[in-house]
């Protein structure tokens, strides 16, 4: 699909201009409370996390993505939570900005009906459209998250992982991650370094490295859905410091509890982190979106010995969960752990040249 | 393929000769033609038949048996040598402390159809008992061919370390075998971070043996299991039979053109992105 037509780009212009900071931040700025200082406990590094779980919906309006964004922030905040998580994908409600979406999408939901999809996607054809779409709307999305979650991190004095979105940079399309601090400033970004295999389809670019975060409440990464796939990448941030990982997921198949096992809570188990989950749940154009946000950790730090601290109870509607993550403890463990252990004479007989091989 | 995992419960350990007459009869029924056993074997057997005395303790016992006892070893391993060789069978025989040079490892045989032993494994990550107690870490995991099949072996608390798995993945290993043994007051998490995550993380199969049973003061408790890839498992909860800790074993058939259309469909391993993971494995210069 070309987007690259005079009205294409006339509405393009419009958009980026609909969603112009100034205009989202005064709308907002009409809600949100005065700034508030973070507040962080005195003694044992403890701090409160929120898990978001969103329900796919169609938005006509940017101002209605602040406004629901806000929603969301506001019940992390309600519940003491310092930090809260969001979903990856999170910009798929503003597809409803385009004109004659819900029209496209009411087709695809129909050709898909009787062929739920079990992990496997539409055919090529759609999946370029959607790309070139994301791509469409990049210009307008970008500074239409960041005005938002910078607007609402500084409003609640909270640390803010704002989801991941498929924004395009140097031509290329990239599924990005963004923290935002309580100052309101961006801390910085994650680009998904393993792709979906329909990702990878699409021609999506990866990321090439991982990056740690140090802030007040601990040191964070932000590995983005299949990125918690690999064991390498939990690895990677546990040697680089990292404490917390947080996760947006938007996991395209029909819930099932031992599918969605496979990501978050085995790689806490293997590499010792906290992690915490943002889940996208619902439907839109025929493909599903599941899910159950959580918090998880080594089992050793967790009540039932599980791994699990918190996870919501629905794989398919709206939902919040939070939960405390003692850092002092995760380090104790880590110093005393019953049975890690490395063997670098291993690793050198084998890495990196296995990985080189096809 | 027929695979089995054991747990070495309700077999009569008193003497070498039931014990052969009891695993050899349970290998028959199950139809059999891989099967392993778990981690610690070697020492409950020689401490059930009396070839090694119990101490107070585990530790003590376990200690007793490397600074006295390793000539059980040939004993034990001729034992399952002829078990192998009698059933037909690939035979992963659970654990012996091997001593070469001035160093000891923690280590598997297993056994091909013939008797021959078709692997050596030795486990290459120890917990801090196994460290205090003089174990040395073995450096390699090899493959063996089963045709079609290739199969490696993961030993002990090698299962928890993701890096094992992912060697015999990116080898081309089609099935590792796991002699584990984990204490019975440990619930059923632990062992689901182990080879339960390796397999859905590398897609090959695994055949679980678990401990099941008191050893010189130590109770050990894990369920013996047969695991694939979650998409081609009943219910996709990645496990093809899953027993308890008391069930002496499990029996699966392996449908292996199942998996191999599933890695054709969705192939896990050719999406790793290696040029990230410098930071971690650095070239020798």
């Amino acid at each position: 699909m070309a987007l690259d037509g005079f009205i294409e780009k006339i509405y393009r212009r419009y958009m980026v201009w609909k969603c112009r900071p100034s205009r989202v931040a005064a709308h907002l700025d009409k809600s949100l409370p005065g700034e508030r200082k973070v507040l962080l406990q005195d003694g044992r590094r403890k701090i409160r996390v929120a898990a978001l779980q969103l329900k796919l919906k169609l938005l006509k309006s940017p101002l209605h993505f602040a406004d629901e964004m806000h929603r969301q922030v506001r019940k992390a905040v309600d519940r003491q939570a310092r930090l809260a998580v969001f979903p990856e994908y999170n910009s798929l409600p503003l597809l409803g900005m385009l004109p004659g979406f819900e029209k496209i999408e009411e087709g695809y939901r129909k050709k898909a009906a009787g062929s739920p999809n079990n992990g496997s996607k539409k055919g090529s054809e759609d999946e370029n459209s959607l790309v070139d779409v994301f791509k469409y709307m990049s210009p307008a999305v970008q500074p239409l998250v960041d005005i938002t979650f910078s607007r609402l991190a500084k409003a609640y004095g909270i640390y803010i992982m704002a989801g991941s979105y498929p924004l395009a940079y140097n031509g290329g399309l990239f599924n990005r991650s963004f923290l935002y601090g309580p100052g309101g400033q961006l801390i910085g970004s994650q680009d998904k370094v393993h792709l979906f295999i329909d990702e990878a389809k699409w021609d999506l670019k990866r990321g090439s490295s991982f990056s740690i975060y140090e802030t007040a409440i601990g040191n964070l990464a932000l590995p983005v859905c299949m990125d918690a796939t690999y064991f390498e990448t939990f690895r990677i941030l546990e040697h680089k410091g990292a404490e917390i990982a947080l996760l947006p997921i938007a996991d395209m198949q029909e819930y099932n509890y031992w599918l969605a096992l496979r990501g978050i809570w085995p790689r806490v188990q293997e590499s010792l982190l906290y992690g915490v989950k943002g889940a996208l749940v619902g439907t839109l154009a025929g493909l599903v979106f599941s899910g159950r946000a959580g918090i998880f950790a080594p089992l050793e730090l967790t009540p039932q010995q599980d791994g699990v601290l918190a996870e919501v109870n629905t794989d398919s509607d709206e939902a919040i969960t939070v939960a405390e993550l003692d850092l002092d403890a995760l380090q104790e463990l880590r110093q005393n752990h019953p049975w890690r252990d490395t063997n670098q004479a291993l690793y050198s007989r084998y890495f990196p040249a296995l990985y080189r091989q096809d | 393929m027929q695979v089995t995992a054991l747990t070495m419960a309700s077999l009569d350990l008193s003497s070498p000769e039931k014990y052969r007459a009891e695993l050899t009869g349970l290998l028959k029924k199950s139809g059999t033609g891989l099967a392993v056993l778990p981690a610690y074997s070697a020492l409950l057997l020689g401490v059930s038949t009396g070839a090694i005395p119990p101490a107070e303790s585990f530790q003590k016992t376990f200690k007793d048996y490397i600074d006295r006892h390793l000539t059980w070893n040939d004993t034990y391993l001729e034992l399952h040598e002829k078990i192998a060789r009698e059933m037909g069978i690939y035979l992963a025989a659970g654990t012996v402390i091997e001593r070469e040079k001035d160093l000891l490892y923690h280590t598997v045989y297993c056994f091909n159809p013939q008797g021959e032993p078709c692997l050596r494994q030795r486990q290459t990550h120890l917990t801090p008992f196994q460290l205090s107690i003089g174990l040395s870490r073995g450096e390699e995991l090899p493959l063996f061919d089963l045709p079609p099949y290739k199969v490696g072996i993961i030993v002990d608390s090698d299962a928890l370390h993701p890096e094992t798995g992912r060697i015999l993945g990116l080898q081309g290993a089609d099935i590792v075998l796991h002699c584990g043994a984990l204490s019975e007051g440990l619930n059923c998490w632990r062992q689901v971070a182990g080879m339960w995550s390796q397999v859905q993380q590398n897609q090959f199969w695994a055949v679980e043996a678990q401990l099941s049973g008191n050893l010189a003061g130590e109770r050990f408790g894990a369920a013996p299991a047969v695991i694939g890839p979650c998409e081609i498992t009943p219910g996709k909860s990645g496990y093809l039979q899953r027993g308890y800790p008391h069930t002496a074993e499990v029996t699966a058939e392996l449908d292996e053109a199942a998996r191999r259309e599933l890695i054709r469909k969705y192939p896990l391993l050719k999406l790793l992105n290696w040029q990230a993971y410098s930071e971690l494995y650095r070239e020798e210069s």
